[in-house]
């Protein structure tokens, strides 16, 4: 293999390979296209490929099934489906919206557990129906490739993905002892709230 | 001259008529085949696909006499009607038949959770919406877009359903209309011809029992173009 110390190309260059200009390299060049397809100059030989092409398109046409407009699409049902869910109907979810400790009511729409619209909740009090920008783009943080899916097990200089089954198991040991500490030296990190619920519990919890 | 000039034989003459008669009906033929091969009648009416799972709405609907709503239980109140779940199946099949080989996609649906992949037959483009709902309980029969599905061994789509074939009804509902009671009921509006020995459609029975559920529930079928292009 050629090194930048061996260079015998020309000044200016446009790849590492040109540069290095190896006989390799100048037969990549020579061949512009792949090996076998500038050997078909002969007519007959171009008339035959036609005619195969030609051939194999109408082929491909006549699916199995028929001749059909639309592209062969399945339906997927359930195998057990949820009490009370009807696919294709929405459902509609309130819930809220924390922005700068202040909470906005929500009502998502939602087809087959997929959120696809935001609108304000109108019995709501601080917001009475109404969303900003950031509360309607906000359908989006679901849809983020980033979030996490995973239970992340981080430990010094690694971090890994664990399944359920190996948190619970771990979770069980490790919880178990805390217990009887009440929850000493537990810590959970999250995010900045103004919600009561998620405020931490002094000594009357 | 000599031997450049060109001779042609004297059949040519004829084949320049041909020639001329063929160029101008060929543009003609052709959007002919095409206008008639590629719509809607051609290519969608008659799609029998094959199921991943050999049911039979023969044996169900017909000789069981099960109502569609039975399994297609959304129809009523939602605008699909749904593919009914693995478990509805299971309701008789995990006594009857449940060793037959047939149900063994079904099992395994059943068991690991995995649902069976229907092949869709009846398949309106993405730009059109469908409400089953709306349809079902202003009286318009099963029957009407399906077809009798309860002789149908494989399913296969017996109307085009095209945009023009929708707007036919929708114009003019003539005799396309019933009691909402009975939908679900395929066989209705036919009688018996005692000389033929065949069921013969009752277009008399069709139209005044129309006219009568039209007038009473004031039908009038929409022709905005916003009620389905939405």
């Amino acid at each position: 293999m050629e090194t930048a110390r061996t260079l015998r190309g020309k000044a200016y260059w446009r790849s590492l390979d040109e540069l290095a200009d190896t006989p390799e390299f100048r037969e990549f060049l020579f061949r512009e296209f792949p090996a076998g397809a500038t050997e078909m100059v002969n007519s007959t030989e171009r008339r035959q490929f036609l005619r195969i092409m030609g051939a194999s398109l109408a082929l491909a046409g006549l699916e199995m099934g028929g001749c059909r407009r639309w592209p062969k699409e399945t339906i997927v049902p359930f195998a057990h489906r949820p009490e009370g869910r009807v696919p294709g109907m929405p459902t509609y979810y309130a819930t809220a919206m924390e922005q700068a400790g202040v909470a906005s009511g929500l009502l998502v729409t939602s087809f087959d557990g997929r959120p696809t619209k935001i609108e304000g909740n109108p019995q709501h009090p601080q917001n009475q129906g109404a969303t900003n920008a950031f509360a309607q783009a906000s359908v989006l943080e679901l849809y983020d490739p980033d979030r996490s899916r995973h239970v992340m097990h981080r430990t010094e200089g690694d971090r890994r993905r664990w399944d359920t089954d190996k948190f619970n198991a771990w979770a069980r040991k490790h919880f178990d002892g805390l217990v009887a500490d009440r929850g000493a030296g537990l810590a959970i990190l999250a995010e900045a709230s103004s919600s009561p619920s998620s405020r931490p519990c002094g000594r009357s919890c | 001259m000599g031997r450049y000039h060109y001779v042609f034989p004297r059949w040519s003459n004829a084949l320049v008529a041909v020639l001329t008669l063929s160029a101008l009906v060929a543009p003609l033929y052709v959007v002919f085949v095409v206008a008639y091969g590629f719509s809607p009648e051609t290519t969608d009416r008659g799609y029998q696909p094959v199921q991943p799972v050999p049911f039979s709405h023969e044996i169900h609907a017909g000789q069981l006499g099960l109502d569609c709503r039975y399994c297609h239980n959304t129809v009523e109140f939602a605008a699909k009607a749904a593919i009914p779940p693995t478990q509805t199946c299971f309701n008789c099949h995990t006594q009857i038949h449940k060793d037959s080989p047939k149900l063994a996609p079904l099992w395994e649906s059943y068991e690991t959770g995995k649902p069976v992949k229907w092949i869709r037959v009846h398949d309106l483009p993405d730009y059109a919406y469908f409400n089953h709902s709306a349809h079902i309980t202003r009286g318009v029969s099963c029957v009407e877009c399906h077809g009798r599905i309860d002789k149908m061994e494989v399913v296969y789509q017996h109307e085009t359903l095209s945009m023009g074939w929708c707007l036919k009804c929708h114009r003019d509902p003539e005799s396309r209309i019933r009691d909402p009671k009975l939908v679900t009921k395929l066989s209705w509006g036919l009688m018996f011809d005692p000389a033929s020995q065949q069921w013969m459609i009752d277009e008399d029975l069709r139209r005044s029992e129309s006219d009568y559920w039209i007038d009473l529930n004031q039908l009038a079928p929409s022709e905005n173009c916003s009620t389905c292009h939405r």
